[in-house]
């Protein structure tokens, strides 16, 4: 099991593979540092798709030119299609965001007959955290990605969190639904969601986890507070993937840990056919290594 | 004690103070002899509040001693009502009951804002008690007659009623199915997510003192080999004291099947007023009549 995101880039680095990353408008020079990093750690094998002139020129100078592929296509739009195109055709396993707006990345995915998204499926963002006073990783949905997701999306969440913690090794993940409170509220629409889908999980209708809410972040995450207020909870105070309620609550979330609580993260789109990665550039060098050490974990066997 | 049987409510309140009767309008040979019969069991005191030469001519009739009633003249039914109602909130009576007078009478004098029985913000529905001999214990279920189409709040409060009348037959931690027509939690089916958030509710104990466990098929709640084989393991399952029925169809039809096709008995009783209130239809029989009765006594 790994319980910690530099286990992560070791099982990455151990398997022995080269997962092969396409990268859409790389010419950034932090995207290229953390690809590079794990392009010199042995488990990746990039495809720089952009602008080659720049490219080069942020390329370090003792850098083996022969490690990586790169495409000259100058559009940034182009270049996004292109990278999707390789990862749709199986040249490529991750495709990765460079420096280019969101809205043109995701388009290019989105895309109905040339994208990444299988019909009707839900695309959503798990990130794991690391956090020094948590004792293993914390799951965490929808940090980026499902505004107010509705029943369906919230059911989508639980799979993609319960399918990434299982590839570390956690064979039946603890999911926490997350609210304010505990009791279920009809002044609190969530809670109700809530009681319908710890019924779905109990019944086999969610399948490989155990599902527990409305709780609150203390009874969810720690023994104590819930044996304090006297709840029984399947999870134990000992959750591994926490779902929130809207995108406001979990970005905060996460966010306020990466600025007060020294945490990490590796985060990852779900519900596309290859791993997808999108990072924010606000996020540290290590976090961004983290997410493509995780998008190779998740690429396997796919 | 707890009781199995409906008859044991005899026993038990062979043994208690008398609970004291008040029949609204109860100038009928149904109720009369209804009453006559609870009162000559010893289950409790009555008074019939009505017309007085009408209900001395049916004692007259059926040879019944007047005297062991308490009768308070008032000739115009809607008048009696309205007086039954007012006796209990001088504390002259401790459980109302339904005669001649027409449902939508009754109710409204129930109901009457200023000088009726209920409290503010409570919810008046029904609770149907029935023994069956092919189930090894009672089965209180709700609402089969009055709130047609129950929303969340209203299937929290009947489940609570029928918590509190198993409790009140010395059925302690009661097994609560809540009916859907499958195990499966089904978003769109409103009878299926209700039952689930219930469930969740009674989990986090914002439902006390009862198991409870839905959305469960009737089949289900009835006969644990069914749940098993549905991969369904609840202590609720086969075991169930009371079931909570989303809509008055599905409970009506059930209370009518199990009497009519499998020799059942009922008693059933008004509840969400200050004092339970009895509602028999003349179609009941002689046992159920009684049976209602003794129930609002161990209720009231």
């Amino acid at each position: 099991m790994i319980t910690k995101l530099t286990e992560l880039a070791e099982k990455a680095i151990n398997s022995g593979k080269k997962t092969r990353i396409a990268v859409a408008v790389a010419e950034d020079n932090n995207t290229i540092n953390a690809i590079l990093k794990a392009t010199n750690n042995g488990f990746v094998s990039p495809i720089l798709i952009g602008n080659k002139d720049k490219i080069t020129a942020l390329l370090p100078a003792d850098i083996d030119s022969n490690k990586l592929q790169i495409m000259n296509i100058t559009d940034p739009a182009m270049a996004v299609k292109e990278a999707v195109r390789m990862v749709r055709n199986n040249e490529a396993d991750v495709l990765m965001k460079g420096l280019v707006g969101t809205e043109t990345f995701l388009k290019a995915v989105l895309d109905k007959e040339k994208g990444l998204l299988p019909p009707k499926a839900v695309m959503s963002y798990t990130c794991a955290l690391e956090i020094p006073k948590y004792h293993k990783l914390l799951f965490v949905s929808d940090t980026a990605v499902l505004i107010n997701p509705d029943l369906n999306q919230k059911i989508a969440m639980i799979n993609y969190s319960v399918a990434m913690a299982r590839k570390f090794g956690i064979e039946k993940p603890k999911v926490a639904l997350i609210s304010a409170t505990e009791k279920v509220s009809p002044s609190m629409p969530e809670t109700l969601e809530y009681s319908l889908l710890c019924k779905m999980a109990e019944r086999g209708q969610i399948k490989n986890c155990l599902v527990d809410g409305p709780l609150d972040i203390f009874l969810a995450c720690d023994p104590t507070s819930l044996s304090i207020k006297g709840i029984q909870s399947s999870l134990e105070g000992d959750a591994d993937i926490l779902i929130f309620p809207n995108l406001e609550s979990a970005n905060s979330f996460y966010k306020g840990l990466m600025l007060f609580g020294e945490g990490e993260l590796a985060g990852l789109i779900c519900g596309t056919t290859k791993p997808v990665i999108v990072m924010s550039r606000s996020e540290s060098e290590n976090s961004k290594y983290y997410c493509i050490a995780l998008s190779c974990l998740m690429a396997e066997g796919k | 004690m707890q009781i199995s049987k409906l008859d044991q409510m005899f026993d038990v309140l062979a043994t208690r103070p008398k609970k004291r009767m008040i029949a609204a309008w109860g100038v009928d040979s149904h109720t009369i002899l209804a009453a006559y019969m609870a009162v000559e069991k010893e289950l409790i005191e009555a008074t019939l509040v009505g017309d007085e030469k009408k209900i001395l001519s049916v004692c007259k009739e059926h040879n019944l001693d007047c005297s062991k009633f308490n009768i308070v003249h008032c000739p115009v039914d809607i008048k009696s009502a309205s007086l039954a109602v007012e006796m209990i909130n001088k504390g002259k009576g401790d459980f109302l009951m339904k005669g001649l007078i027409s449902t939508d009478r009754y109710m409204k004098a129930i109901l009457n804002k200023e000088c009726g029985l209920m409290d503010p913000g409570a919810i008046l529905s029904h609770v149907t008690v029935t023994e069956s001999k092919h189930y090894h214990k009672l089965l209180i279920v709700g609402d089969v007659a009055i709130i047609p189409l129950p929303d969340l709040n209203q299937k929290i409060a009947i489940t609570n009623y029928l918590i509190r009348t198993a409790n009140l037959l010395g059925i302690e931690n009661p097994k609560v199915g809540l009916l859907s027509a499958s195990e499966q939690t089904l978003p769109k089916i409103t009878s299926s997510a209700d039952a689930a958030i219930i469930a969740k509710m009674a989990q986090r104990g914002q439902i006390k003192g009862a198991i409870v466990e839905g959305p469960l098929g009737l089949d289900m709640i009835l006969d644990r080999e069914s749940a098993l084989i549905k991969g369904v393991d609840s202590p609720v399952c086969g075991d169930a004291d009371c079931i909570l029925f989303p809509n008055i169809e599905s409970g009506n039809t059930f209370y009518k099947t199990i009497i009519k096709l499998a020799k059942s008995e009922l008693g059933a009783i008004v509840m969400g007023a200050r004092v339970p209130c009895v509602l028999t239809s003349r179609g009941d029989s002689e046992c159920s009549k009684l049976y209602s009765i003794a129930l609002a006594a161990m209720l009231a």
